[in-house]
Formats: C-alpha cells, structure tokens, sequence
C-alpha cells in the first residue's frame, strides 16, 4: 500500500480549501487588481517546485503555486460578489503598484 | 541540480483538478435533471482513483491519482449539496430547461435565471434599489 497518494491529495484539498479564504479576504482589503502578482507568485512556487529534492516540500509548493494561480483568476468574480452584498465590502482597499495599468487589462476568469 | 517533477504533477493534477470541477460541477447541475447520477458517478470514481493511488508504487502517478480523487470526491459534493443550494439562493443562474430547477424557482423567492456574476467589478457596491431593478429587467 502506497499512501502518498492519499496524504498529498487531502494536503492539496486543505491547501484548496486555505485558497477560498485567502481568495475570499485578500479581495476584501486588497481588492482584485492584485491578480498578477498573485499569478507571478503562483507561477515562481510551482518553478520553485521543480527545484526541491524533498518529495513532499516539492509537491506542497507545487499545490500551493496551482492554488495561487487558481485564486488569482477567482479574484474577480470575487469582487463582484462583494460588489452584491454577498460578502462585507470594504471601501479602503489596499491597491496594487501600477494600479491604472492593471485596471486596463482583462482580469481572468476561468 | 536533479529536476524534481513531483511538484509540477502535483501543480498540474491540482489546477486541471480545480478547474475540472469548478466548470463541470455548473454545466453538469444546470443541465441534469437527477443529479444523484452523476453525483454518485464522481463519487466512485474519486474512490477508485484513491484506490489506484495506494496501488501504484510510482511516486508521480500516485500523487496524481492521489489529489483528483480527492477533488472528485468533493466534486460529488458540490454537485449534490453546495451547487443545488447556490442555486436556491440565487447565487447561481437556475435553468429553466431543467424541471429540477423550475421547481426550485418555483418554492425559492431568492432563485434567478441571472447569471450575477457575469459582468465585472464596478468598484462600488449595488444598491438594493439597482439589484432589483437588475431583476425585474431580466425577468
């Protein structure tokens, strides 16, 4: 019986379930336009991965870079949400560098 | 330095997880009208993919079967309680093609064939007065 497996799914599902607090509040306070960065760390965690010999810090960095990537094409549905009432909004929100630039991409959203 | 590509499956098994589930589990309610079908379907196939993960002594296949069988596990989830209850709160578009959903827009005050989350972030909240004017424009 391998039970690597199994460990590292329910690991990955807890990492998952970090991303729709994380998703959640940082939209809150931070707002969505943060979304590359969030894409930039996502992408440098799962490179990061390739690079540790550990078997399981390889695969929790690789879980944790998916998740990152994931949350950050979340972050605007996220917003409209909050936009909704659906979750409290926060009118303060803590803006990105290059706040302008980003607002005149399109965020994505899967 | 050796290449450890345990990460990058585990990276790739968990987003095409995420991604699988998040998309399939809104198609797949929407348009089925008994979901315990394909609720029980992802259920046993979570299981076997668990299974397949304690079989294999592969590290790479066995923490790929490992995390999609525990995303289908919570995928049969989503399909059988979270994704019918988004729907009774209207935080989900309903069909109304599907007589499952017709009889929930019928017993739910809350439940729309709006698609809320289809349009991008203003900035400001909706007022209540807005919200239900939305609705009463798409009824």
């Amino acid at each position: 019986m391998n039970w690597f497996g199994l460990t590292v799914g329910i690991a990955t599902l807890f990492i998952i379930g970090l991303g729709f607090i994380w998703v959640i509040r940082g939209e809150r306070y931070f707002g969505y336009l943060w979304w590359p960065y969030v894409m930039g760390v996502g992408v440098s965690c799962v490179i990061g991965s390739l690079f540790i010999s550990n078997h399981w810090g390889s695969v929790l960095l690789g879980a944790l870079g998916a998740s990152l990537l994931w949350g950050s094409t979340e972050l605007k549905e996220q917003a409209v949400r909050g936009e909704l009432g659906w979750y409290p909004f926060w009118e303060k929100k803590i803006l990105p560098p290059f706040a302008d630039v980003i607002k005149k991409w399109k965020a994505p959203s899967l | 330095m050796e290449i450890n590509w345990l990460g990058l499956a585990s990276a790739a098994a968990t987003f095409f997880g995420v991604w699988l589930g998040h998309v399939s589990v809104r198609k797949i309610e929407r348009e089925v009208t008994r979901i315990w079908i394909p609720a029980t379907l992802t259920l046993f196939f979570g299981i076997g993919l668990e299974l397949a993960s304690f079989r294999t002594s592969n590290l790479i296949l066995s923490t790929i079967c490992g995390i999609l069988g525990v995303t289908l596990l919570w995928d049969a989830l989503e399909l059988a309680v979270r994704q019918p209850k988004r729907i009774k709160h209207g935080h989900a578009p309903a069909n109304p093609h599907n007589p499952r959903h017709v009889q929930i827009l019928e017993t739910h005050p809350n439940a729309t064939t709006i698609d809320w989350l289809d349009r991008d972030p203003r900035g400001v909240p909706y007022s209540s007065a807005e919200l239900t004017s939305m609705k009463e424009r798409s009824a």
